[in-house]
């Protein structure tokens, strides 16, 4: 099968590093918020947290007890944010950026990419190495991370960083901020490994060995999620429209 | 029996899975213990080189007193409280490597210069309360008491069973580090350390030992009741 490269090294190896690293953040962090599910002081209420004294399910948690998560936390959020930046760093040195800011006519091709999945219209809006839905997530990501780094820099000190944390609106606020930015990473990443098994598998691969097969692309397979997953026929030039 | 790459990688998602499935609720693989004490030390020591005095807490201008809402914990068995013989009979020890060891009532306290301030209590759990704190400045009590400046570390020692806390001079000399006598305009009750505790807005709650007996000024550090238990020594803020 030819395959194109498509995928550097780097960013596979960021990517899934970022993967564990993510996971194991997010599992701590959801123990050590176990301790106080809630955002309002004791004895006062807060405006905008509708589950507060819920606890998540410990299946989702990691680290065991407050302390064991703090450790966890506090260790893996060097890896996450060295991670990060080497991305970071890569991107912007060798070009990748521009696959991913936002340019005139995104909202457009957005509007599109709905239509289709949502079977206003029949064939695959043309695009690039991402869709238009696609490349906004990616590029949402780091930023929305930026905040959560953040945040998460303004609760651990609060004290010595207190222009942060007041910027942030507070302690209360800022581990409010911490959490709503974890929320949205975890539904760009839940989104993300959705539409990966469900639209583009064959991106799997590129994620590991790099190289990628246009001609399994979503847009040559006219792929919504679920369908027309399987590759299109030989000597067909195009899967059917559905 | 072959392996091809297809069978690799399903069979490594699978462990890849099963690992992370058992891992759901634990404290991880006891290898890496080792590896987040390093991080550990690391962060201490990066936390450290961060510490200024010049930073300081104050609670949020609109926030109310916490007032009985602010939770208290002891370790005893019951709340650690003195009768009135026991009260008067009370002292504040300052020792270890000082020149002048003082013995100090609670009156003594309450004559020598003393500090108000409205901040936020930092709790591990992840709440924070806000009240009015009165006391002495521990840096006032290392300088009537002559401290010397070679002793890193103070520890903290309670009535309340065994507890203590072993802290770093620097957050024990910081100006908002106070020995407490009175919450909200009114003496410290029972609930909250009396008769007097350690209160700083630089350190998590734990670390903040109430009903306070001995202030010692040590070369080395001494851990402490939660410290020893696992919890993080430096929990700095």
């Amino acid at each position: 099968m030819t395959s194109t490269p498509r995928h550097h090294w780097i960013v596979r190896v960021t990517h899934w590093v970022n993967a564990v690293a993510l996971t194991l953040m997010v599992a701590s962090g959801l123990r050590i918020f176990n301790a106080h599910p809630d955002f309002a002081r004791p004895g006062n209420t807060f405006c905008c947290y509708p589950f507060a004294g819920k606890a998540v399910p410990g299946a989702l948690t990691f680290g065991g007890w407050l302390a064991g998560a703090r450790h966890w936390h506090f260790a893996m959020m060097w890896v996450l944010v060295v991670n990060g930046l080497v991305y970071l760093a890569f991107v912007y040195l060798h070009g990748e950026w521009r696959d991913l800011v936002p340019r005139r006519g995104d909202i457009r091709d957005s509007w599109e990419m709905l239509r289709f999945y949502l079977f206003a219209r029949s064939d695959h809006p043309r695009q690039g190495k991402h869709n238009a839905l696609q490349k906004g997530a990616y590029f949402v990501m780091p930023w929305v991370g930026a905040l959560s780094v953040a945040s998460g820099i303004a609760i651990w000190k609060p004290v010595q960083l207190a222009p942060l944390t007041g910027l942030l609106g507070g302690y209360q606020w800022a581990r409010y901020w911490h959490f709503v930015s974890m929320s949205a990473i975890v539904a760009l990443a839940v989104g993300h490994v959705f539409m990966v098994f469900a639209v583009d598998p064959y991106a799997l691969r590129s994620m590991i060995t790099g190289g990628y097969s246009e001609r399994l692309s979503p847009e040559q397979r006219n792929a919504r999620p679920f369908i027309n997953l399987l590759p299109p026929r030989k000597g067909g030039a195009k899967a059917k429209r559905t | 029996m072959s392996v091809d790459r297809r069978d690799f990688l399903r069979a490594g998602g699978a462990s890849l899975a099963a690992a992370l499935l058992g891992a759901c609720d634990a404290e991880g693989p006891q290898r890496a213990a080792r590896l987040l004490e390093y991080a550990q030390r690391k962060n201490e020591s990066l936390e450290r080189s961060l510490f200024r005095h010049t930073a300081m807490d104050h609670a949020k201008p609109g926030a109310l007193a916490s007032g009985d809402a602010f939770p208290s914990y002891f370790v005893s068995d019951a709340v650690p409280a003195l009768d009135a013989a026991a009260s008067a009979a009370w002292r504040l020890e300052v020792g270890g490597m000082v020149s002048r060891p003082l013995a100090l009532s609670l009156d003594d306290l309450m004559r020598l210069e003393r500090r108000t301030q409205r901040v936020n209590h930092y709790c591990v759990e992840g709440w924070t309360a806000v009240a009015e704190f009165t006391g002495v400045p521990l840096r006032e009590l290392a300088r009537l008491a002559g401290a010397d400046p070679k002793a890193g570390y103070v520890d903290f020692q309670s009535f309340d069973d065994d507890y203590h806390e072993s802290w770093d001079a620097e957050s024990a000399m910081h100006p908002q580090t106070l020995v407490v006598y009175a919450k909200d305009g009114a003496a410290l009750t029972t609930a909250y350390g009396a008769p007097a505790r350690v209160h700083s807005p630089v350190k998590l709650g734990y670390k903040n030992t109430k009903y306070l007996t001995k202030v010692v000024f040590l070369p080395e550090r001494n851990g402490g009741y939660w410290s020893d238990r696992g919890y993080e020594w430096y929990a700095g803020l």
